[in-house]
């Protein structure tokens, strides 16, 4: 057994949004500056810098530690991540300004429409998401840093 | 320690420790390591495909949840 595998499993559980975040980071500031959309990027960026990431790691200790139990593959444990991690989003986003609830509609950074019908769509599509990502990249790290 | 000394001193260390057992392994290890490395990755199962190409479709037909999705990543 090699030292600190919960170190281990919360390193290879932030390596992917510390991977993907400056590259969304530097889209937001093209569509911003390039575009001058009025985007407000400042407030948009709490959650998935500050959050995110740390969800990510601890979901990956959380793994580690109830594998031996509980046997579960590792795809469908990071499926249930966006089940945990939309209500915190959507908290967040409310309290800074950036979501609003219509009468028919969802509204998110005041730009985009969603209607309610499609938001559980939306969360099956990010579960989908997240058990890919969890299954091949996670998966594999957790394999390369000797964890699973 | 005198070279009596020492040879008594080697005599009950060989009395203390036992020597080793046979260390070769009992079959030859090399044919199952080499089907190991030669053996492929598993191929990614349909259903992976399946999700990855409904989530394609999905951004496509409502282009308006691509930036929910970089919010909650």
């Amino acid at each position: 057994m090699k030292p600190h595998p919960y170190l281990r499993a919360y390193l290879a559980g932030i390596f992917v949004p510390t991977l993907v975040l400056p590259l969304i980071l530097a889209g937001f500031i093209v569509v911003r500056l390039v575009l001058a959309t009025p985007f407000p990027i400042e407030r948009f960026l709490v959650f998935p810098f500050a959050l995110v990431p740390t969800l990510f790691g601890l979901w990956n200790m959380l793994y580690l530690a109830s594998h031996g139990r509980l046997h579960q593959s590792i795809g469908l444990h990071g499926a249930v991540l966006p089940i945990l991690g939309a209500p915190i989003g959507a908290f967040v986003a409310s309290c800074l300004g950036l979501l609003d609830f219509g009468a028919h509609r969802v509204i998110y950074f005041q730009y985009v429409r969603v209607p309610y019908a499609v938001l559980p769509l939306l969360v099956l599509a990010a579960m989908a998401g997240y058990y890919l990502v969890w299954k091949y990249v996670v998966g594999f790290l957790n394999r390369t840093l000797g964890i699973a | 320690m005198n070279a009596h000394e020492e040879d008594r001193m080697k005599q009950l260390l060989k009395q203390a420790l036992p020597p080793p057992g046979d260390t070769e392994p009992e079959r030859d290890l090399w044919p199952a390591m080499l089907r190991r490395l030669d053996a492929r990755p598993a191929p990614v199962p349909w259903f992976d495909w399946a999700l990855a190409g409904g989530l394609a479709v999905f951004a496509v037909v409502f282009p308006a949840s691509i930036p929910v999705f970089l919010y909650y990543l």
